[in-house]
């Protein structure tokens, strides 16, 4: 590769991942020649970073599919449609950050620039092609996600937090390298497309059983991400050590990384592969495709997330700890439409973690308005909420509504989508629909304990006053979410109109 | 036309304003209502103009659309709302400006002005719906306004009573709509009226499935509208503020159901049956209900019963195929309904009294008041060339020229009894001399002004459609966008003069019974004193329905509470002890050791890989 190729790529489509880079290498110096000073220009330093790339990521809508650096790197609809969420997520954690509160007292500039690193590794797991470089972006989340959880040094919790994380995440990332050496061992290839047209050849289909079990691996890894179970136990213990804007990092930003991931690395290559299942059919005999084979134990595992979420979340008395398992159920709603295997699957999960960033990142606001001194955060801290902050409570009620998927709320539309996505295959998925219905039925009631709090529960603590801020992204979180459960039709059709989502697997 | 959702935003704004401000604007809310009422009411004449003008209008957009499924939101303009939004907005607009003086003590006077705010942006966005989602929607939110209004003195036991049976009889009716509403997007696949009428049209829809899904329709609208067998909230709904029945009785919530058929009618029409049952009903309930209205002795409760057996007459109308007749009906009722209210709510206003033994004599202190009752009074008694005279007319031309004789013969029969029993009303309050501790003040002209704009109407309202000269709202009427059948109506002169007659002497042997009292009282009431009795105790509907259905319940329920405490509550138990268990142990698990995390993810893992391993026939 010469220099004058490098300079016929079309650079100006990674101009979003450049700016975050810029922006979080100009910040660690401008940490490290600047004494201790206010951090409040770090900030806004980043948050016009964010901001700059979400523009340049606006002005890339309209082009088609572009793909550089020897076809690692690939930007389409689905990679935009994701970047778009993480960058709209991560700035709303940024400015839950904005310094008034005391809970971020010992933190240093690297909490600034790790979430921008951190959101540059999700940006590269939607937009990459190539085993490789999603494998790196994958380990540039992680690992300044596991820095930022124990970025509290000093926090015993935090500290244990952040040990747990990495031991977990380390055997995740195992067992994902383990699956993605099959692949490559059976294909060849690295790059997704490749794999997608080897996997007709003659060693793969000799191999069915080896791509099956590679697929699994990769996807068992990869479930780690999301907080699927068996891989969603390090998620309340880490939701619950991590400052809360970071917690909401992960329950928000990270898992769209992880979807996008998992989307792209299990669907694109593996979307003609072969599977174990025989079908007969009059003209002799054949094998279903690689997809229809896994997705009983897809269906598994999205029906256990969903109850073991919720169920556990019952027992909660943290507050972080309960949206932590709460956050583990949505991610079980969201693998609903992956098990059904609609053609719905794109719009579907981007549209339900759309309304899932609003809501949720909107709750997990309201804790961190609710934290006071360190104290932990419980169910009876929200207690007499209306009298304290109307705001808070009324906010914090549209989010939970949401969350419940109450009717008028971007959950609801959200939760409606998957459920038609289960019912419009064929056959239709019910049994996926009826573990849906029960963990929402599940949900309302910790969903609805918090309401008694708020509401009906006498408290003699002092209003509560939150940050310019946490105002910002309640106020924003909440009407959207209002906006898009009562008109749907306006994030419907800023999908169809820019997000061909399709053209994730053409080459 | 494009600013027509202005009509119903104005009244919710109006609410919204009255619900956030309530405590700094206090008695300025009724000033606020008025002035939002008011407008919504310029804006509806508007409409009507723009109408007349450019014809119907219908903007649609899509709210959700997912795979097959497409759920769209609109706004429609069509001769029967246009003339519905007016109606509406205006008898809102007088209520509002009524209630400033009536309600003018009352320590929820702000909150009163919000409940009209959001009553009248219920009932105007129900008008605008283009499809049956919409409908349905504002058709619940018009029952929970009526809750709240009529238990609005929520401190009075009976008004509490009265609240919760005006809500759950009809939402019994509403089950009917709802399950209409199911079978009909099943069948059709959309919930537009367009796309069901032309579906229906097209004959997508078997014969029975029409006929059962009109009746379904019919059942919710017999609930709101206060059709037997499911009137018997509408009377006890009187225990809510007066100007409150006023806007209920002319033009929202009991309106509702008459609208709804109205609306349907393409679908009514495509079967005999359907037709009939409303038919029936409606003259059944017009007859039962001016019966019952002879004997009772309170002065709203009569009118309660006469605005039931006056939404009978429009019942029976639509089911003779008298659309025009219907709506024609609706609008004269709508205005000297309105005022007959508002003239008892200024003689409750004064008297204190709702008993019209105990009244009497108050045509001399309450001139004013005396003067609009009576016009209202003639209108509803179908005295020539009042409003009431011409709409009645066209009802019972429809339903002779229709053929149903003995229909024609209940509502010759009503006609009568109406006249009467209005009368009967009308001179025990006003006529006679009585003495009185009390000083008797006329109301003010907050009050007052409305009547009079109403009193106008109900005189003049008639010519907007006679056969003399010019059915101007009938063929203005046929110029709607859906397939309604209009029927031509051809029917004797006699019928006018036979009605003419009849309410003249309705009238006539009230004056001679209890202003003249040259005929006893009770003459009739001697020989048939059982008669008077089944009257007076309405027929005994509530004491039926109490021991049928509720003693029945009672039985009913202690067999359930039994089965609920021992074999549901046992479910129960045990499904709540297994969720709790479970989550028991799924605590326990997460012990917090990153050994067990790890091992149970694997743990998994392996379990995966052994399943597929073994069902995918790896060792074989």
């Amino acid at each position: 590769m010469n220099m004058s190729t490098l300079m016929q790529y079309n650079w100006g489509s990674m101009m979003p991942e450049f700016i975050i880079l810029i922006t979080a290498v100009t910040i660690s110096l401008i940490d490290l020649f600047t004494t201790k000073k206010s951090r409040t220009m770090l900030v806004w330093f980043a948050l016009a970073g964010v901001g700059l790339a979400t523009i340049f990521l606006f002005l890339q809508l309209d082009d088609g599919v572009v793909s550089i650096l020897g076809e690692t790197f690939r930007l389409d609809s689905f990679a935009k449609a994701f970047k778009l969420l993480m960058l709209i997520g991560t700035g709303f954690v940024l400015l839950l950050g904005l310094p008034s509160k005391d809970d971020l007292k010992d933190v240093k500039g690297e909490y600034y620039y790790l979430i921008l690193t951190a959101l540059l590794g999700g940006m590269m797991m939607a937009s990459s092609a190539d085993l490789i470089t999603l494998f790196v972006g994958l380990e540039l989340l992680s690992l300044s996600s596991y820095i930022l959880v124990g970025i509290r040094k000093t926090n015993h919790f935090a500290n244990e937090a952040a040990f747990k994380y990495l031991v977990n995440g380390g055997i995740a990332t195992a067992i994902t390298l383990f699956g993605m050496s099959y692949v490559y061992g059976l294909s060849g290839e690295t790059n997704l497309y490749a794999i997608q047209s080897a996997m007709a050849s003659d060693i793969v289909s000799d191999n069915r059983f080896l791509i099956v079990f590679a697929f699994l691996m990769i996807f068992i890894g990869l479930i780690f991400k999301i907080a699927a179970a068996p891989f969603h136990m390090w998620a309340p213990d880490v939701y619950q050590g991590a400052e809360t804007p970071v917690t909401a990092f992960l329950s928000v930003v990270s898992k769209t990384a992880g979807f996008a991931i998992i989307l792209r690395l299990l669907m694109v290559p593996f979307v003609f592969a072969p599977g174990t299942g025989k079908v007969i059919t009059p003209e002799g005999m054949s094998f279903e495709s690689l997809l229809v084979s896994v997705r009983p134990y897809i269906a598994i595992i999205a029906i256990l997330t969903i109850i073991i979420g919720n169920i556990i979340a019952l027992r909660q008395l943290n507050a972080k700890r309960l949206f932590a398992y709460s956050s583990i159920a949505h991610a079980g709603y969201i693998l609903i439409p992956f098990a059904a295997l609609s053609e719905m699957v794109f719009e579907v999960v981007w549209f339900y973690l759309l309304a899932y960033l609003l809501m949720n990142l909107g709750a997990f606001a309201v804790i961190h308005a609710v934290t006071k001194e360190r104290e932990d955060v419980t169910i009876a801290s929200f207690a007499g909420m209306f009298r304290r902050s109307p705001f808070i409570a009324i906010t914090m009620t549209i989010f939970l509504l949401s969350l419940a998927g109450i009717p008028f709320t971007a959950g609801f539309i959200g939760k409606f989508e998957i459920f038609m996505s289960a019912l419009g295959t064929e056959p239709k998925r019910y049994f996926l629909t009826a573990a849906m219905l029960l963990g929402t039925v599940l949900s309302y009631v910790y969903y609805f304990g918090l309401f008694v709090q708020m509401y009906f529960r006498p408290s003699d603590k002092k209003p509560i006053t939150i940050s310019a801020g946490v105002t910002a992204v309640l106020t924003i979180t909440a009407t959207a979410t209002l906006v898009i459960g009562i008109f749907p039709s306006t994030a419907l059709t800023f999908i169809q109109e820019y997000f061909q989502f399709m053209e994730v697997f053409n080459q | 036309m494009d600013y027509v959702w202005l009509i119903p935003v104005l009244p919710l704004l109006s609410f919204l304003i009255i619900l956030f401000t309530r405590p700094v604007i206090y008695k300025k809310a009724g000033i606020v209502g008025t002035l939002f009422s008011g407008a919504a009411f310029v804006g509806a004449l508007i409409v009507l103009f723009s109408h007349l003008e450019n014809g119907n209008f219908l903007v649609e957009g899509n709210w959700l659309s997912i795979h097959a499924l497409t759920l769209t939101v609109g706004l429609e303009v069509n001769p029967l709302n246009a003339l519905m939004l007016v109606i509406v907005t205006l008898v809102s607009f007088l209520v509002h400006m009524y209630s400033m003086g009536y309600m003018a003590d009352d320590e929820r006077f702000a909150t009163f002005f919000g409940y009209l705010g959001l009553f009248t942006f219920s009932m105007t966005a129900l008008v605008l719906s283009p499809n049956l989602l919409q409908i349905y929607f504002f058709w619940e939110l018009v029952g929970v306004c009526s809750f709240l209004l009529v238990g609005f003195y929520f401190y009075k036991p009976e008004a509490k009573a009265a609240a919760k049976k005006a809500f759950i009889v009809t939402r019994i009716g509403d089950v009917g709509l709802l399950v209409a509403i199911f079978l009909l997007y099943w069948q059709t696949g959309t919930l537009e009226l367009d796309g069901i009428f032309s579906a229906a049209e097209a004959g997508e829809l078997t014969p029975a499935m029409i006929t059962l899904t009109a009746i379904l329709i019919f059942v919710g609208a017999v609930g709101k509208s206060g059709q037997f067998p499911l009137h018997t909230w509408l009377p006890d709904a009187m225990e809510g503020p007066t100007p409150v029945s006023a806007l209920i009785h002319a033009a929202t919530m009991v309106a509702a159901g008459v609208y709804l058929v109205a609306v349907m009618f393409p679908l009514f029409t495509a079967s005999d049956v359907a037709m009939m049952t409303v038919a029936i009903t409606g003259g059944v309930t017009a007859v039962f209900a001016a019966t019952i209205a002879l004997v009772q002795n309170d002065i709203k409760r009569i009118l309660a019963y006469s605005t039931i057996s006056q939404l009978g007459y429009m019942m029976l109308a639509l089911g003779t195929a008298g659309y025009t007749a219907a709506v024609f009906h609706l609008t004269t009722h709508a205005f000297f309904k309105a005022l007959l209210f508002l003239a008892a709510g200024s003689v409750i206003h004064a008297a204190h009294e709702q008993n019209i033994h105990k009244l009497g004599g108050l045509g001399k202190k309450l001139k004013g008041t005396a003067l609009l009752f009576l016009i209202g009074s003639l209108a509803i008694a179908g005295f020539p060339l009042f409003s009431g005279f011409f709409s009645k007319d066209e009802i019972l031309a429809s339903a002779f020229s229709n053929g149903s004789y003995i229909l024609f013969g209940l509502a010759l029969l009503t006609a009568f009894l109406t006249a009467f029993y209005m009368f009967r009303l009308y001179f025990l309050v006003f006529s006679g001399e009585r003495e009185r501790n009390e000083e008797i003040k006329e109301s003010p002209r907050t009050m007052l002004i409305p009547m009079m704009v109403l009193a106008v109407l109900a005189v003049f309202s008639g010519f907007i459609h006679t056969h003399w000269f010019g059915t101007f709202l009938g063929d203005w009427l046929e110029t709607t966008p859906y397939p309604v059948l209009f029927s031509s109506i051809d029917a004797p002169y006699w019928i006018m003069i036979l009605a003419s007659a009849l309410s003249i002497g309705g009238i006539a042997l009230a004056w001679f019974m209890y202003a003249k009292q040259s005929i006893p009282r009770n003459w009739l009431y001697g020989s048939m004193k059982e008669v008077h009795h089944v009257l007076y105790r309405k027929y005994y509907v509530d004491e039926l329905y109490r021991t049928v259905f509720v003693k029945g319940l009672y039985a009913l329920s202690y067999f359930w509470s039994y089965f609920d405490r021992f074999i549901v509550e046992g479910g129960a138990t045990a499904v709540k002890g297994l969720v709790s268990q479970l989550g028991k142990t799924g605590v326990k698990v997460q012990s917090g050791q990153v050994q067990t995390y790890s091992a149970v993810a694997f743990s998994g893992l392996v379990l995966v890989l052994l399943v597929i391993a073994a069902l995918g026939g790896y060792f074989q």
